[in-house]
């Protein structure tokens, strides 16, 4: 199949990580061509809403629009930041690390503009910390941009002044979560805030802040540089543009493919990723890492955009696909994510704290030939006490939604860990 | 003032407050534990959710404590979806709560307990291995922690960095292997501990001091007055059935003390329990021995003493009450004299969180009604020259110390009115009065502000009154002998 790439086609040059041949490739020429234009900020997050660009760190929320939150600078003095959501954490999702590996200038060129579109002071980029070729990349980036007047003062002698900083974190899947990031970049816990308030009016240091996704950020530079109109010729309606699409699991090759939203799920298994492997079938999948539910084989054809996959009963989230071919248990998987949930948890709110704990210690024990009459009732039940909109962020709802959803298409397989024990234990 | 709904009653509420505290101010009680009005909003155990309705959105149930109110909110706090969502909280919150209350101090006033009742299922649901932590984890000389009856509501952490800003306590680890700690297990330190107990809504903080001495429904409790500064915080005096003091806890006064007070005050109940108690009277023998006497005839030779003295001292103690000494300073102005109270030296414990170092509680209260303050060496210099002294008041024996009785002139008359008894040999007349949790009054603190006493228990028999002591003085004073002992 072929489509229209933008994304990840500079990284398949050699040393496309280095200013020279970022530049040659034609990087920050968005950049140049906003302050030759003398583009207003106003107008640079009008484009942006008119691309109809989504969040690509798993909400799906309107870039444009969360721009546009920002408190006016003539009536709100603040300082303004934003931060870069680089702690992808998101079990199955690999993709920011391609984006900040391979072409780090891009990213910066995003931020930049970004950055003038809501007159920010400064931007932090939050790199998970296991990512360590991703964040020296984007350091040395950082450092030749800046030697080349890119980022500080006078960017590119436009008169317009910003920073950009590198934090990393220490690998805590909940410092994903916006509010939590920013407690973790004021140095302190990675507890999630209550909302309101919004970051937009009370964030890192009760400034107002955006964060935004690694994808999200580096798809302005393209916007920008080529159009709205542009844009909106790929993807679909509600979700237009390419995503990177993180495949991983039981497939022959699994990696990080850049296809248009509404791509059906199926010809991103088949065509890209090789098929399932060893010649064995599909028997499940999840389409946007391990926070979505996980849908079956006879869904394979649902389009990948937001809507789509929101009407097939799960969630876009990161576009990172996790496949299970025939042989997988349904409830081990459910078992590894609670797990992984139980693990990661902050522990403030009381449903996420004991309700992920209770999940795991429930599954664990079915799979361990303890299971008693009642057992999936009691985790359908205790799921569904851990959200809607319960806790403070949405840890909880990821918990809860993988279980309900392995539950509601597989329960026949939790059902028989209860009925035949003695298959589970073989 | 914002105008919104609360169960159908239209009500005015502060909108610089989240919606709980509209909902606790108008009656209706939701249920809540991290929340605490005299502490930082964290929103995290999430018990507090009521069914809210804004303009065209449909109703949702959500957190009162993080909801800022808004004008034409509809609230209702008995929604199904609202008592649903409080009873999966709950059931999460026991998952793993070791339900021993029958040893339990909180027992009886713990929120767990008493939300569980109201809204959760009867029974459990869980049959996992709850989980094992440190039953006994001794956080210094106030506070034992029970991890096991935590609930993570993290408002001991609050309180330490919050009121006495001395952050100690910390919740260390992750997700359901959180737990509250100090750095390092070190004690905690500092005057204000034992209000941590009090912020506790479960057994997990306990009073080492009050850990297993009783339950607390048979503890009768009365709104009083603190006594160990000038601050007078408000207190509610608790008294278990035979009348002994078991436990002093802060009364909620915006005006005063907020929601707290200091481990100084908490603890001073030992000096109300003492058992060495002065009885109604007691005069010296004419072989020189202090002897129980009928209260009558010591008070006729009291006012015979006062009818015949030249140069008598009137000193009060600082614990009396407004009503007191107006009453005292009465008797001094009918012996042509001037009333004084003692006046101790400032203490160390003055902090700008509640203690003014000022161990007077009273001392406004007295100088309004005319005693003038008296220090040690001003004491020293009057009793010397004084040929008849009265001292009244709880505690004063103590203050004044036993060098100062000593060094009076021997033929000089000694009257005490003291709770305590005391053999000093300079006491030729005692009489029992009773201690500031058996009489009720006035104290004024610093700031100005009245304070009320109240009697949480009788006194001794036969223990009359300050007051009914000294206007029977006052009444008679002057007079001759033969008309007062008809």
């Amino acid at each position: 199949m072929t489509h229209e790439t933008y994304l990840l086609d500079r990284s398949k040059l050699a040393d496309s990580h280095t200013l020279e041949v970022a530049r040659a490739d034609g990087a920050y020429g968005a950049l140049q061509k906003v302050f030759e234009s003398s583009m207003s900020p106003e107008s640079v997050v009008g484009e942006v809403k008119k691309s109809g660009l989504r969040g690509r760190g798993g909400a799906g929320f309107p870039t444009g629009l969360k721009w546009s939150f920002m408190p006016n600078h003539e009536t709100d003095s603040r300082t303004r930041y934003m931060a870069v959501n680089a702690d992808e954490s998101e079990p199955g999702t690999c993709k920011d690390r391609i984006l900040m590996r391979e072409d780090p200038h891009c990213l910066i060129e995003g931020c930049l503009i970004a950055a003038f579109a809501m007159r920010l002071d400064a931007v932090y980029i939050y790199v998970r910390g296991e990512y360590r070729l991703p964040y020296d990349r984007m350091q040395a980036a950082l450092d030749e941009a800046r030697a080349a007047g890119i980022i500080g003062d006078n960017i590119l002698g436009s008169g317009y002044s910003c920073e950009i900083h590198m934090h990393k974190g220490a690998g805590a899947y909940i410092c994903g979560e916006e509010t939590g990031l920013m407690e973790s970049l004021e140095g302190k816990r990675g507890h999630p805030r209550p909302k309101p308030p919004f970051p937009a009016g009370f964030g890192l240091w009760g400034q107002p802040t955006t964060v935004n996704n690694v994808e999200s950020i580096f798809n302005v530079p393209f916007i920008l540089a080529r159009g709205a109109d542009w844009f909106r010729t790929m993807g679909t309606e509600t979700s237009p543009g390419n995503f990177l699409c993180g495949i991983s699991g039981h497939v022959e090759r699994p990696g990080v493919y850049e296809v248009p939203l509404g791509i059906s799920a199926r010809t991103i298994l088949e065509d890209l990723a090789g098929g399932i492997w060893k010649g064995r079938s599909l028997k499940a999948w999840f389409p946007g890492g391990s926070s979505t539910g996980v849908l079956p084989a006879d869904m394979l054809d649902t389009p990948m955009d937001h809507d789509s996959v929101k009407a097939a009963g799960s969630m876009f989230g990161t576009g990172a696909m996790i496949i299970l071919d025939e042989t997988a248990s349904v409830v081990r998987s459910a078992l590894i994510l609670a797990r992984f949930y139980e693990h990661e948890s902050c522990g403030q709110c009381s449903q996420c704290r004991e309700g992920t704990e209770w999940q795991e210690q429930i599954i664990n024990r079915m799979l361990s030939g303890q299971g008693k009459s009642g057992d999936v009732e009691l985790l359908v039940d205790l799921s569904k006490g851990m959200f809607p909109g319960k806790t403070i962020c949405a840890l909880s709802d990821a918990a809860a939604i993988p279980v309900l959803a392995a539950i509601k298409h597989f329960r026949g397989e939790f059902e028989a860990c209860i009925s035949s024990p003695e298959e589970i234990l073989a | 003032m914002t105008k919104i709904i609360v169960n159908g009653r239209e009500v005015e509420a502060d909108p610089q407050k989240p919606l709980i505290a509209a909902c606790h101010e108008h009656g209706e009680h939701v249920p809540h534990y991290c929340y605490h009005p005299g502490l930082s909003v964290v929103g995290s155990c999430r018990i507090c959710q009521v069914e809210v309705k804004q303009g065209e959105m449909p109703a949702r149930v959500v957190a009162a404590c993080r909801t800022p109110v808004a004008e034409g909110m509809v609230v209702n706090t008995e929604s199904q979806g609202a008592h649903d969502s409080r009873r999966e909280c709950l059931e999460f919150l026991l998952k793993n709560h070791p339900l021993d209350c029958p040893i339990c101090d909180k027992a009886g006033e713990c929120t767990l307990q008493d939300y569980s009742f109201q809204e959760a299922q009867a029974e459990g649901r869980t049959s996992e291995p709850r989980r094992k932590l440190e039953k006994r984890k001794d956080l210094g000389d106030v506070i034992l922690l029970d991890q096991e009856r935590c609930i993570l509501c993290s408002r001991c952490v609050r309180f330490m960095d919050e009121v006495p800003k001395s952050p100690q306590l910390c919740i260390s680890g992750r997700g359901s292997h959180s737990v509250v700690e100090t750095w390092q297990d070190a004690p905690l330190t500092g005057n204000y501990q034992g209000n941590l107990a009090d912020v506790c809504p479960v057994g997990a903080l306990t009073l080492k001091d009050f850990r297993f001495q009783a339950r607390v429904w048979n503890l009768t409790r009365v709104p009083s007055t603190c006594s160990e500064c000038s601050r007078g915080c408000s207190i509610s005096v608790e008294v278990l059935r035979d009348g002994e003091v078991k436990r002093m806890r802060p009364r909620p006064n915006e005006d005063v003390n907020g929601y707290w007070m200091c481990d100084h005050g908490r603890f001073s109940e030992g000096e109300l329990n003492r058992s060495d108690r002065m009885g109604p009277a007691a005069m010296r023998n004419d072989a020189g021995q202090l002897k129980a006497a009928d209260p009558h005839d010591a008070l006729r030779v009291v006012r015979n003493l006062l009818s015949i003295q030249s140069n008598a001292l009137f000193l009060a103690s600082p614990y009396l009450t407004l009503e007191e000494g107006e009453a005292f300073s009465q008797l001094a102005k009918s012996c042509s004299t001037q009333a004084a109270f003692f006046s101790p030296e400032p203490n160390e414990l003055g902090d700008d969180v509640l203690h003014t170092g000022d161990p007077c509680p009273n001392r406004r209260g007295l100088q309004e009604a005319g005693l003038k303050p008296m220090d040690s060496e001003e004491w020293a210099a009057a009793s010397a020259a004084a040929d008849c002294v009265l001292l009244v008041g709880e505690r004063l024996l103590d203050m004044l110390g036993d060098e100062a009785l000593d060094a009076l002139p021997t033929a000089q008359r000694l009257v005490v009115m003291e709770c305590r008894t005391s053999n000093h040999p300079a006491i030729d007349i005692a009489m029992g009065v009773p201690n500031r949790v058996e009489r009720s009054g006035t104290w004024i603190n610093v700031d100005g502000t009245p304070g009320a006493i109240r009697a949480a228990r009788s006194a001794p028999q036969g223990v009359r009154t300050i007051v009914d002591l000294l206007e029977s003085l006052t009444s008679a004073s002057g007079q001759p002998e033969e008309a007062l002992s008809s």
